[in-house]
């Protein structure tokens, strides 16, 4: 588990997209004309194609998913019908981006709308710590001084920490997932959600004075 | 002012814990094969019905780019309210001078006396006689006399 978290902070590739309508240079990303080369034989019918893709790129949907609502059966199937929309909407993909962005938007899409049916019901589901979170220096650090009893520090601040998550509007958890959980750029935020930087980088602050706010006790 | 580092430091330490959530073990060998059978059960219905509807992809757009949700919401709603204006501003609509249509309107006013003329009932003939088969012409029964040795 440890491997997904340090792919979920991967930088996300070129535009693909391009190498499937272009030519591509000597010197292209390799990673990029690969995933080029599964989404063309994935448009084909090529369901091992597609299976790859899903595999490349699960782990990352899931975690936004899940960071978004707090709920890992939600996050699951949210992330499922994500994946079908991208392969029943593939002919549609004209390559204007990566495969990642495109498919990242519509798992996007689909839990904003579906946080806003839910609104008055939401409940969490929350998945476990991995063994790591107990030798990570931030949070040693952060709770050494709040509760001598770590595991059960750990698990209080899970849940306070979600729940404050849960406070912020979609839009405004969505930046603080993508950029402090996930470790996407602002760039890479402003073209998955579809706005300019300079509204990412307001929603950014906003969001941490607001979350700032509701767990004003559990920080230094 | 540098928004990344404005004593949001302690936050960020705080929110690094959202990465050490993981789902139950074997979770990620278990979805792509979820997927993949939804999505082949979901190819099975299509060979057995046809193609995904024009409508079905129709709103696959909207999935993906919900700007041309509310791009397609504005010209509905502008196309409704341009007819109504429309139809307000129409003189002899709205001063009801428009009658509904006379089905018998358009038929030739000759003097020719067909089966079908003859038979064809107008809204006049009915306002007048009050009755729908006052015109109709009598019928009239001549008896038929047959005597086998007569030829």
């Amino acid at each position: 588990m440890r491997e997904a978290t340090l792919t979920m902070t991967e930088p996300i590739s070129g535009n693909a997209g391009d190498v499937v309508n272009r030519p591509a240079p000597a010197h292209a990303d390799p990673i990029a004309i690969e995933e080029a080369e599964l989404v063309q034989r994935a448009r084909k019918g090529d369901l091992a194609a597609y299976d790859q893709i899903v595999r490349r790129y699960q782990e990352r949907v899931y975690a936004t998913v899940y960071h978004m609502t707090s709920n890992h059966e939600d996050a699951n199937d949210l992330t499922q019908e994500a994946f079908i929309k991208g392969y029943q909407a593939l002919k549609s993909f004209k390559g204007g981006s990566s495969f990642y962005t495109w498919v990242y938007r519509i798992a996007v899409n689909k839990t904003i709308n579906f946080l806003k049916q839910r609104k008055n019901r939401a409940q969490m589901s929350l998945n476990d710590l991995d063994f790591n979170a107990e030798h990570d220096p931030d949070l040693v650090a952060l709770i050494s001084d709040k509760n001598p009893r770590r595991e059960a520090g750990l698990t209080e601040l899970q849940e306070k920490l979600n729940e404050g998550m849960q406070k912020l509007s979609e839009p405004h958890r969505l930046v603080v997932t993508l950029h402090d959980v996930q470790g996407l750029s602002h760039e890479e935020i402003a073209k998955i959600m579809g706005c300019n930087i300079g509204t990412v980088r307001s929603r950014l602050f906003y969001a941490r004075q607001q979350l700032q706010g509701f767990l004003a006790d559990y920080l230094k | 002012m540098n928004q990344d580092s404005e004593n949001f430091d302690s936050l960020r330490q705080l929110l690094a814990l959202k990465r050490h959530e993981v789902p139950p073990p074997g979770y990620f060998d278990r979805l792509p094969r979820d997927v993949m059978a939804r999505i082949k059960a979901g190819d099975a219905g299509n060979e057995l019905g046809a193609e995904i509807s024009w409508f079905r992809r129709f709103l696959n757009v909207f999935d993906v780019k919900p700007i041309f949700a509310g791009a397609f919401g504005t010209a509905v709603c502008a196309f409704l309210i341009s007819g109504v204006i429309t139809a307000e501003r129409t003189p002899a609509f709205a001063a009801g001078t428009i009658t509904p249509m006379d089905p018998m309107a358009n038929v030739p006013a000759t003097g020719a006396t067909t089966a079908d003329t003859q038979f064809g009932v107008s809204s006049n003939t009915l306002a007048s006689d009050g009755s729908l088969f006052d015109n109709l012409p009598s019928l009239r029964t001549t008896p038929v006399s047959y005597f086998p040795g007569a030829n």
